[in-house]
């Protein structure tokens, strides 16, 4: 602290000093820029040899890792990663679970109703000459697959389309 | 860690905050102490306020090495981030994804405790049920143990999704008290210790040899100095006072163990054999998830050995001695007579008949090796063994009689 002061009172009587800030307003360094490369490739149509793209596209597949490169996170962010992760897993989880139950609710009412069709016999009352008739009639098959069995029937789902790939159709 | 430094050394307005905010702590393994004791000291100069864990300027560390004797705590660009983040505790973090799944979270326990509480009504329920109407006695007992199994379940899942419970854990400070605590170390142990004590004992031999069958369910961590893996070979001169063993059981309540040391390679001349020999025999040493360190050496101090501890010893010459540290859990409410201990035979100890013989069932195991070497002298003559200027040779075994080939063949 003391020779910090002292400098500062010599600093006026030395005429050596009299020349420092001049010095160092005099040096003008250069900023530095941020990219090595040449100025001349960065633009616009201009620089850089032309790239093929296929060339581009082979060395990138080539080059490229398979898997991504591993997360790498600070203590709380991997904490908070692990939060999100884990709830995901749980709402998951639970709307499997949800979807599981509604068929079981479903495959259940069916079979209820084919265990009441079972007992109707005649008048629609239990007993009876009848007795199983309806059952047996909503369970056959013949005729509504129009005679082709059973497991080629296409399984109705909402994917793919009936009618397949419309190629007529143009974005509006 | 560092944020509830940082409120502190703001210091000054300290006084005027209100309570509810020092009781809102930011994400710290710092006990609450610590904070209401710094708050109740006088105001102090300047530098004496500086915090090692947020000084970012040169003179400031200087300052704080100075006047407080301690180094900054981290790297300069830590500090920095450090003062000029706000102090937000973790669970109020502002992102939305993480706030989202909190609230899943959140969710999620309130129905597991809702399912906790239901449980515990139909446990008291069955309780007090009479047995002719649940089936019997046998499967009310069957149906009660089920239940309670379920009911614990139900515990560790209310809080395994807590990112805190998980740091604390990690950290090591989780409390043993809680079942989930217990679940995630007893899935830790499970993880590499245990598979590694196993493959000690089954690959030398003691499971048979020592104990016929053992599936542990304490960690038991025998520590000379410093804790041993599993198979080590201890110096004789480490082992010549008795371990201290850490044994961690993973279910809640307390229990009676005892502690047997066994040498299971005793040479025995005349037989031309191995036997047995009973180094040491510790009963009625309570343990429970908290209470896990059991210093032998005081247990002795305090007279309450059953045999005390005999140090282990090879003779020179002889191969590696391998000692099994047994702990067997007593039955329910019943304790040992140490005094009928104190009379049991070290040499040809077995450890099955004592076992069977005291109704105990073997619960956790360590094991070391013992071989001779240069301390192994002295220990003995210390602890008044005999022995220690013999050394055991192998018997020569004859020759079988082929005939020598010409060595230019070997070569």
């Amino acid at each position: 602290m003391k020779s910090f002061w002292s400098l500062n009172g010599l600093a006026g009587t030395w005429p050596a000093c009299q020349i420092f800030p001049s010095r160092t307003l005099a040096v003008q360094l250069p900023i530095s820029r941020f990219s090595t490369s040449a100025t001349l490739q960065a633009r616009k149509g201009k620089g850089g040899p032309k790239k093929d793209k296929r060339i581009v596209l082979i060395r990138y597949f080539l080059n490229h890792p398979r898997t991504p490169r591993p997360l790498r996170f600070s203590r709380l962010r991997a904490l908070r990663h692990w939060a999100i992760h884990r709830a995901w897993n749980l709402y998951k989880a639970k709307q499997r679970d949800r979807e599981e139950r509604d068929l079981e609710r479903m495959y259940n009412s069916m079979r209820l109703a084919c265990e009441e069709l079972r007992q109707i016999g005649e008048n629609g009352m239990p007993g009876g000459k009848d007795e199983g008739r309806l059952y047996r009639v909503a369970m056959e098959k013949r005729n509504i697959w129009q005679g082709a069995p059973i497991e080629y029937a296409r399984i109705q789902t909402d994917w793919p389309s009936k009618s397949g790939w419309n190629h007529e159709w143009k974005r509006g | 860690m560092a944020a509830v430094q940082r409120t502190l050394g703001a210091g000054s307005s300290l006084a005027q905050r209100p309570a509810a905010l020092l009781v809102s702590r930011g994400f710290t393994t710092l006990p609450a102490l610590h904070a209401v004791a710094q708050q109740q000291q006088k105001p102090r100069t300047p530098a004496e306020l500086l915090d090692p864990n947020l000084v970012s300027t040169v003179s400031e560390e200087h300052r704080l090495i100075k006047h407080q004797k301690t180094m900054p705590i981290g790297s300069r660009r830590r500090r920095a981030a450090l003062g000029s983040t706000a102090n937000i505790p973790f669970e109020q973090l502002p992102y939305q994804c993480f706030q989202e799944a909190r609230k899943v979270l959140a969710a999620d326990r309130e129905e597991k405790l809702v399912q906790i509480q239901t449980q515990r009504e139909r446990i008291a329920r069955l309780e007090a049920q009479d047995e002719a109407v649940s089936g019997g006695k046998a499967e009310k007992r069957r149906r009660l143990d089920s239940m309670r199994r379920h009911l614990e379940e139900l515990k560790i899942w209310a809080d395994i999704n807590d990112p805190i419970v998980k740091k604390k854990f990690e950290d090591g400070m989780g409390d043993m008290n809680k079942p989930v605590y217990r679940f995630l170390a007893n899935r830790k142990w499970h993880s590499y210790k245990r598979p590694l004590l196993l493959q000690r004992l089954t690959q030398m031999n003691v499971i048979p040899d020592v104990i016929p069958h053992l599936d542990p369910v304490m960690e038991v961590t025998a520590t000379f100095g410093r804790p041993i893996v599993p198979g080590d070979f201890v110096d004789s001169r480490r082992s010549e006072h008795p371990p201290t063993l850490h044994v961690q059981p993973f279910t809640a309540g307390s229990k009676l163990v005892t502690i047997v040391v066994v040498d299971a390679d005793v040479p025995d001349l005349e037989r031309d054999s191995f036997g047995f020999r009973c180094h040491a025999i510790y009963a009625n040493v309570p343990v429970s998830p908290t209470q896990t360190r059991i210093a032998l050496r005081e247990v002795e101090k305090r007279g309450e050995a059953g045999l005390a501890w005999l140090p282990p010893f090879a003779q020179k010459g002889s191969p590696y001695h391998r000692l099994a540290v047994v702990v067997l859990e007593q039955p329910e409410g019943v304790t040992l007579d140490v005094e009928a201990l104190r009379g049991v035979q070290r040499d040809g100890f077995i450890l099955r008949s004592f076992a069977d013989k005291q109704k105990l069932t073997a619960v956790g195991a360590t094991m070391f090796r013992a071989v001779w070497d240069e301390g192994t002298a002295g220990v003995m003559a210390r602890a008044g063994i005999e022995g220690a200027d013999v050394e055991l040779k192998r018997k020569r075994v004859a020759p079988l009689p082929y005939k020598k080939k010409d060595g230019a063949r070997y070569r």
